[in-house]
């Protein structure tokens, strides 16, 4: 099994709210996105194209983030989700430095999003990150244990984000990587991600 | 919850003092780039890094030279700044106290081999210094020594190179150059030690044979980085887009400053004069001194000058 995602750009309208509900359910400090929405602009006036590109760890099946790690912190699932054990990380960056979709976020010092003091929200979300360490995302890995989709996938509303089994070949993912030529981001690295996008 | 205005609770955000480590406003900032900067091995806590790689490199080197001329100053300062250097790397750590979690990694972590390396050198070169000193020398015990500290030092000459070379986040370090040029780097930062030392001393004629070496190894070095910045340019729109950041970016200060007039301009013409003619060793020592700053600068440089790759692809 690898679990992989499908993101239609044709679908998604830029609205950022995978962004938003990555947050709220990762209760990730300020200057930490684990997801983020990009805009690409391409051609020139009046053959003008914008296009919105959620980005996000790729959970490569050979993640150059693994191997550089020296304590072993950064992992891999047998599902294929890279994750991070924060107990393990000793802060020394290497993974980002590796990480050629740069995807993690080290979190220096524990800070809060309006005041000095952690609302009753962070109070709560904070438990699950410490400082000094790396972190991504793990495609919601405590929601996929609940039985549930990751957070980005299920609030999409223009459902342009699919989810499932990349080794199964009757998924939905690999019937939408198959049937409508999904690619990857700097394959020719050899880290083969799994995400995959659908052309706009 | 206190009732606090929008405004003042932003305001409050942005003026926060300078932590150690880029803030947050700046990441945000750079995730909006095409070339986004690396900042965590150059800025803040990520100084001592490039500092730990500089001592380590230099004192390694040092280390090297001292035997091969036994020079003994040179062989306690090139311990001592490895000392200093692994204490920089140390407290560079997001999480110190767990950094013997590192010795884990060796099978593929180049930091981690890294920091095996660092411990065999500081472990040997100890055990060597205190039978050099205290205990009678030419013993089976005190070889032995030699040799693994020898090992050691070779290990941290050549480690560092490969810890950026394999980061393939940055195309400027992602090449076999890198470890090429650190290797290099750190055997010239060994010689200015001695340099520097020898002008101290009264040993110094002991290291005239340094001398036509440091020349060699700063034209040497001259050509490399050339070699490098060339070889980059044509080595994808990141790559070239780092070069100009160092050629004529936000890294031209340092990089021309620094790396070519301080640290390779002055030292060969002084190295230059100094084949030709006798020169006071005082001229020598900061023909070393000048070079270490160089190598330090060209070191920032490359850190600074590391961008990601554009997204989308």
């Amino acid at each position: 099994m690898r679990y992989g995602m499908v993101i239609d750009l044709k679908r998604c309208i830029g609205c950022t709210g995978c962004s938003v509900v990555c947050k709220a359910e990762n209760a990730t400090p300020p200057g930490v996105l684990w997801l983020r929405v990009i805009k690409h602009e391409s051609g020139k006036y009046p053959q003008v194209r914008r296009i919105s590109i959620p980005l996000q760890c790729m959970h490569c099946a050979e993640p150059p983030c693994l191997e550089v790690c020296p304590t072993g912190a950064t992992f891999q699932h047998p599902n294929g989700i890279v994750d991070i054990d924060a107990d393990k990380c000793v802060g020394c960056r290497y993974c980002m430095m590796a990480c050629p979709y740069d995807q993690r976020f080290f979190n220096a010092e524990m800070r809060y999003y309006f005041q000095e003091r952690p609302t009753p929200f962070e109070q709560v979300g904070y438990q699950r990150h410490q400082e000094g360490v790396v972190s991504k995302c793990n495609f919601c890995l405590p929601r996929l244990e609940r039985g549930l989709e990751p957070a980005c996938v299920a609030n999409c509303m223009t459902k342009a984000r699919t989810f499932g089994d990349l080794d199964n070949p009757v998924s939905e993912v690999s019937k939408l990587v198959r049937d409508r030529g999904g690619y990857q981001l700097y394959p020719e690295l050899g880290t083969n991600p799994s995400i995959y996008y659908l052309p706009p | 919850m206190p009732n606090v205005s929008f405004e003042s609770r932003v305001s409050r955000l942005e003026l926060r003092p300078e932590t150690s480590n880029p803030k947050p406003e700046t990441r945000i900032n750079d995730l909006r780039e095409r070339f986004r900067p690396q900042r965590e091995w150059a800025e803040g806590r990520g100084l001592l890094l490039i500092l730990a790689h500089f001592l380590t490199g230099a004192g390694a080197g040092a280390w090297i030279f001292s035997m091969l001329f036994g020079f003994t100053p040179g062989l306690v300062a090139g311990f001592f700044l490895v000392v200093f250097g692994a204490l920089a790397h140390f407290f560079f750590l997001g999480r110190p106290e767990r950094f013997w979690r590192m010795l884990t990694g060796f099978g593929s972590s180049w930091i981690s081999r890294g920091l095996v390396g660092m411990s065999l050198f500081m472990a040997a070169a100890f055990v060597y210094l205190l039978l050099w000193f205290f205990a009678a020398r030419q013993t089976s015990l005190e070889q032995i020594f030699f040799a693994l500290s020898l090992l050691g030092a070779l290990w941290v000459v050549v480690y560092k190179g490969f810890v950026w070379a394999s980061s393939k986040g940055i195309p400027l370090w992602n090449t076999p150059l890198v470890p090429a040029l650190y290797i290099s780097y750190a055997l010239r930062g060994g010689a200015a030690v001695l340099m520097v030392l020898g002008s101290l001393v009264t040993q110094h004629a002991a290291l005239g044979p340094l001398e036509p070496l440091k020349l060699w190894l700063a034209v040497s070095t001259a050509v490399l980085v050339l070699i490098y910045l060339e070889v980059m340019r044509g080595s994808g729109m990141t790559a070239l887009r780092s070069v100009d950041l160092m050629l004529f970016g936000r890294v031209a200060l340092p990089f021309y400053l620094g790396a070519v007039l301080v640290g390779l301009v002055i030292p060969i013409a002084i190295g230059g004069l100094a084949y030709a003619r006798t020169v006071p060793p005082e001229l020598l020592g900061l023909l070393g001194l000048l070079s270490l700053l160089g190598d330090l600068s060209i070191i920032y440089c490359i850190a600074k000058a590391g961008l990601y790759r554009p997204l989308p692809a």
